[in-house]
């Protein structure tokens, strides 16, 4: 109903959270086709109290109860930003100098400009191209994207809604989505405490309120939970929880590089780390707490395996170097003292490790061995016990999953099999969840730049999000058999270059002659939509009418209609609208669609939800009222938190380990891959090997002798909303160059930026042999000597492609190698670069038509820039 | 009697929801009579603000947020001679954007710097406590108070805030113009920070007994350090100390010159053994 003469409410889930997992949910109000308003909204504005049922925390005499209102975050409020970004798509573009009949130009990839073309251009252009590489090579040269970056959307995509159309047309080449945001866990923790799918800690719920009541003191490592999933699944929520912990008296410090955006207003004291170091401080504890006796022997005996093997790794009788805090201290920059001093004070108070999910603490070279070598030593204190967890600031759950059902109380818990409390009927793009197999040929997100440049590769385990730790033990090859090397690229989520490891490669495989098309569908004109050959105009969720859930808010469940709120600006349509476009050309509009139009889906959602099953809540209430919530469970607290019945009895409560039990030595890697250095059967600190050397102490480090820290953006989601001009007038978003460009800031230290002659807001060059990335100086003491502090998901502005960047993507200078040799996953933080100030006045001369492109002086990067042709 | 805003900082975030709500509300929406729009960028009706305190490793992040202070004697309706700027009932103070046109002197009688101007429309522009909300739309409180995640920031009436105010304090009260927003944790007072360790024994000494001894030489407080060696003197008033640091089994310390006149300060680490 979008009627320009009405005056209407509806609601949008706002947040960036992959997938068909909804998020950040707000009000929009809407007159006369216009937004006027994005925000939060009481969840009781049309139910009453007693039918929501708040979650009620009481814990050391006091209580938190769930918050009354939605938390969609700066990102929600400022959503018309992206909207009217003066970067948006309007119309189908194609690269001028692309001819699918005649001259290609792979090379001119990132170079060559686009032309505005019709969609009936567009549309036959593509629709030659599928067919002729299907006819020529087969259906698996089409490789297909759609990965967890972008908007949220059900019925409308992206995150992969061709899939269903390539699967008609005979099957694709899938782009694995990694884990990409808990690599470590994923490689590392399933063969510590099982932990099936993600590697978490297995079962998270209750533990909010487990910590509450029984934690001393709370360890923050590595990642910032205020900020990392702020964008995603969280909102401000999590902000509560820090201050009630606060309140209540738990202690609270943060281990981290950065004095990050928890730290910087939650922490009673800041140990500052070196990046990628955190298994050398928790070794040393551990070797401490042997020394000192300061931990549960009773324990380890009945719940774990290996820990004689362990022990005798961190005392040197296995290698000959006892962890002892001296060694630890070279490694990882903290004190030898404070290390001392932590680990009896950890010994001594009732310790959670707690984490803002995913970021730079689980995604550097050997994650696997961070994760594990974490579980060890909260083995060591009896983990499971009240208040001993490793426990992941994710909101409710790990996006919404059934598995691991909840973090705080179960709101949703009231929904049981076959009902789901979602509305993923509706969902029309690629859903990970639960894991289905793989199709016949896949590339692993980490990967996409060997299997094009290098033509081959071989890896074991598929690195898909949700598989089985069995899984990490089948081998892969590419091309796999009977297929054919990919030809043609298609993306509804394009953002290798600000998200994924050494891009640099990744924009050379972009531009490689194998590649024959590349498509990409995308609000914006950012990032790998400037490798593409045809670019086409997909509208945000604003211009759609859908539906959705929250399933993340740790307030309550929801599910919502999604009331169109302004027509389609330019000549955008959805993603799933452009994949139906394209179907029909093919034949295939019947088939891809179910025979189905778009309100026969959101109907079909409400219908799978379980709501009216439930709760007897009727889809004419919920086109009247627009949203729905689900009731917290009145029993919610019978839920055991964490690993609390593994600890009360191992033999009953197993875990999914091959034991059962805590593994200090892993029994499967132990079987398959005994002599992997870099994951080994009991897990080590990994100081360099032929994958990585991004050491402090290494060889590469005599060039680069700083380590980069990077975090999930303050002020972005990814690569999203990078062009928010209200964001970029908060101090820590963005630094105004001399030049006037919107810098990605890059904290250093003093005593670093000095003798480098750098000082706060100049124009620097983050670089390493992979490339050089600009940024812009913040230097201060929110960043520990040493380090270099830049976010990821800044959008590219390639000066030099693959080369030199302006923009501050600093993943295309990232390493090239996964995680390890066995473990695909994605390394983005922790790795070695040098920072010098640059010579911009330099850089303009040397490459003057990157410099002389449009700029918005206030948003950046504009659509026109790309256009050479009217 | 009317309307009060409490901005509690110990409980911000840092999230400025509350500076762009306000520019989702007024940027491109007309609300005349109470305001037009805002401009895109450059007006700051209401203004987050950052400062990093501290070295490394004992730093923090003040946030402060400054906006219209609705204040009960107004420098800018004193300014304004013909009824461009009024009060209402309520306390919300208000600039009419049709009779201030042209008006520079409304803004630069504001010593809270609140007053922003539109090149554009050629007028002075300012928080509204959004009227437009509270007058026809049903609302109880404007968009930055509704969209502050922490209930950092209450709105609500004097009387019914009055026993709350205990901790709160006005920003330059010393202006005298009365104004109705109130202040908890306002960044003017100190923290006074250190790390007492013994570099033989490479450890931190926990339980060494601190003193802080302000300018006169007057004790002002004593702590005793943590288990890493730390204490922190929390917000303390601005001026010069001197600390004592004593410790069975270490001569007595005594630390000169520590300058908090300006800004929070951490003295680093002091081995008692060197």
């Amino acid at each position: 109903m979008s009627n320009k003469e009405q005056t209407f409410t509806t609601f949008r889930n706002t947040g960036y959270s992959a997938f068909c997992n909804g998020s950040h949910v707000a009000a929009v109000d809407v007159k006369d086709g216009k937004i006027l308003r994005i925000r939060p909204f009481r969840y009781d504005w049309k139910y009453s109290k007693e039918h929501i049922n708040p979650w009620r925390i009481e814990a050391r005499g006091k209580v938190l109860e769930a918050p009354t209102k939605t938390s969609c975050g700066p990102m929600g409020i400022t959503w018309k930003k992206s909207i009217y970004s003066p970067n948006r798509i309007l119309y189908p573009i194609k690269r001028v100098d692309w001819d699918p009949k005649g001259e290609r130009n792979p090379q001119n990839r990132g170079i060559s400009g686009y032309e505005r073309i019709s969609w009936d251009e567009a549309l036959d252009l593509i629709t030659y191209e599928i067919r002729r590489i299907i006819d020529t090579y087969g259906p698996y040269a089409i490789y297909a994207q759609g990965d967890g970056h972008g908007e949220t959307k059900m019925v409308h995509g992206p995150h992969g809604c061709m899939f269903k159309l390539l699967d008609l047309l005979g099957g694709f080449t899938m782009q694995i989505r990694n884990a990409d945001s808990w690599e470590g866990w994923f490689w590392g923790t399933k063969h510590f405490w099982g932990g099936e799918p993600f590697g978490l800690m297995p079962n998270c719920s209750n533990l909010y309120t487990d910590v509450a009541r029984h934690s001393e003191l709370l360890l923050y490592e590595g990642c910032d939970p205020t900020t990392t999933t702020r964008g995603f699944c969280s909102g401000d929520q999590i902000s509560r929880f820090c201050l009630f912990y606060r309140d209540i008296g738990i202690e609270t410090i943060y281990i981290c590089p950065d004095l990050n955006y928890g730290a910087a207003v939650f922490a009673d004291k800041w140990i500052p780390i070196l990046p990628n170091t955190d298994p050398a401080l928790h070794l040393a504890i551990a070797y401490q707490w042997l020394q000192a006796g300061t931990y549960d022997k009773e324990y380890l005996e009945t719940h774990s395996v290996g820990f004689d093997k362990f022990a005798d790794y961190v005392l040197g009788k296995e290698d000959g170097e006892p962890k002892t805090p001296e060694w630890a201290s070279a490694k990882c920059g903290v004190p030898t003292r404070t290390i001392k001093a932590l680990a009896k004070h950890w010994a001594e108070k009732v310790t959670s490790v707690v984490h803002g999910f995913g970021g730079p603490y689980i995604r550097g070279p050997y994650s696997s061995e961070v994760a594990r070598i974490e579980g060890c030593v909260l083995g060591m204190q009896g983990l499971g016990k009240p208040g001993v967890h490793s426990m992941c600031f994710n909101n409710r759950a790990v996006f919404g999953s059934e598995d691991h059902p909840v973090a705080p109380p179960t709101p949703c818990s009231i929904m049981h099999e076959p009902y789901q409390l979602n509305v993923r009927a509706a969902y029309t793009g690629y859903n990970p969840f639960p894991w289905q197999g793989l199709p016949k040929q896949c590339i692993p997100e980490t990967l996409i730049h060997d299997a094009i440049l290098k033509g081959h590769f071989e890896i074991y385990g598929s690195s898909l999000q949700v598989t089985p730790a069995s899984e990490q033990f089948i081998k892969y090859t590419y091309p796999a058999p009977g297929c054919s090397p990919i030809h043609m690229m298609w993306s509804d989520t394009p953002c290798l270059t600000t998200c994924w490891n050494d891009s640099n490669s990744t924009i050379q495989a972009f531009r490689h002659p194998s590649i024959e098309f590349i498509l990409v569908q995308h609000p914006r004109m950012e990032n790998d939509c400037l490798y593409a050959d045809i670019v086409l105009p997909v509208n945000t969720k604003y211009e759609e009418e859908d539906i959705g859930d929250d399933r993340e808010s740790a307030a309550f469940d929801l599910i919502y209609l999604e009331d169109k709120c302004i027509e389609p600006l330019g000549e955008s349509f959805s993603d799933y609208e452009i994949v139906c476009k394209i179907a029909e050309r093919l034949g295939l509009l019947e088939e891809y669609t179910d025979g189905e139009s778009v309100q026969d889906k959101i109907k079909k959602g409400f219908d799978h939800s379980g709501v009216k099953e439930v709760c007897g809540f009727t889809w004419e209430e919920f086109r009247e009222k627009g949203y729905f919530v689900v009731p917290c469970d009145p029993e919610w607290e019978k839920y055991r938190p964490g690993l609390n019945k593994f600890y009360e009895d191992p033999v009953k409560n197993p875990l999914e380990t091959p034991s059962g039990l805590l593994e200090y030595e892993s029994v499967d890697l132990k079987k398959y891959f005994p002599d992997d250095e870099e994951r080994p059967p009991v897990p080590h600190w990994v100081e360099s090997s032929e994958f990585h050397d991004e050491r402090i102490g290494g060889e590469r480090a005599k060039n680069y002798p700083m380590l980069v820290i990077s975090n999930h953006p303050r002020h972005r989601t990814h690569a999203n909303m990078d062009d928010n001009d209200w964001f970029h007038e908060i101090v820590t978003c963005k630094v105004r160059g001399d030049d006037g460009y919107l810098y990605e800031p890059v904290w250093l230290h003093p005593s670093d930026a000095e003798p480098k002659g750098i000082k706060d807001g100049d124009i620097v060059e983050v670089y390493n042999e992979r490339g050089i990335v600009l940024g812009g100086a913040k230097v201060w003491e929110r960043i520990m000597p040493g380090v270099i502090y830049m976010d990821h998901g800044s959008r590219a502005d390639s000066i030099v492609p693959g080369k030199i960047d302006r923009g501050g993507a600093i993943n295309l200078i990232s390493p090239h190698n996964t995680t390890s040799k066995n473990c695909a996953g994605m390394v983005c933080s922790g790795f070695l670069a040098d920072v010098r100030k640059c010579d911009i006045e330099g850089l303009r001369k040397q490459y003057p038509e990157a410099f002389n492109k449009p700029y918005n002086k206030d948003s950046g990067l504009v659509f026109e820039r790309v256009i050479v042709k009217k | 009697m009317g309307k009060i805003l409490l901005v509690d900082i110990t409980r911000c975030n840092g999230c400025y929801s509350c500076q762009l709500s306000c520019k989702d509300e007024h940027v491109t929406n007309d609300w005349s009579p109470y305001a037009k729009p805002q401009p895109n960028t450059g007006h700051f009706w209401w203004k987050t603000t950052e400062t990093v305190i501290g070295t490394v490793p004992k730093v923090r992040v003040h946030y402060m947020h400054e906006m219209c202070q609705h204040c009960d004697n107004a420098p800018c309706i004193a300014a304004a001679k013909h009824g461009e700027v009024y009060r209402r009932d309520d306390g919300i103070v208000i600039i009419d954007p049709e009779k201030a046109y042209g008006q520079r002197h409304i803004m630069e009688a504001c010593p809270y710097g609140a007053i922003y101007w539109n090149d554009d429309l050629n007028i002075p522009q300012k928080c509204t406590g959004c009227a437009h909300l509270l007058d026809n739309e049903g609302w109880t409180e404007p968009r930055c108070v509704q969209s502050c995640p922490t209930d950092a920031l209450i709105y609500g009436e004097e009387a019914d805030l009055k026993d709350r105010l205990g901790e709160f304090e006005q920003l330059h009260p010393e202006y005298g113009t009365g104004p109705r927003v109130y202040y908890k944790g306002l960044h003017n007072k100190f923290f006074v920070a250190g790390e007492i360790f013994d570099s033989v024994k490479d450890e931190c000494l926990e339980g060494a007994s601190v003193t802080l001894i302000d300018a006169q030489g007057k004790e002002v407080s004593t702590l005793k350090t943590d288990v890493f060696g730390d204490f922190w003197f929390e917000r303390q008033e601005p001026g010069m100390y001197s600390l004592r640091i004593e410790m069975e089994g270490y001569p007595t310390r005594t630390l000169e010159a520590v300058d908090a006149t300006k800004i929070d300060i951490n003295v680093g680490s002091i081995d008692l053994a060197g």
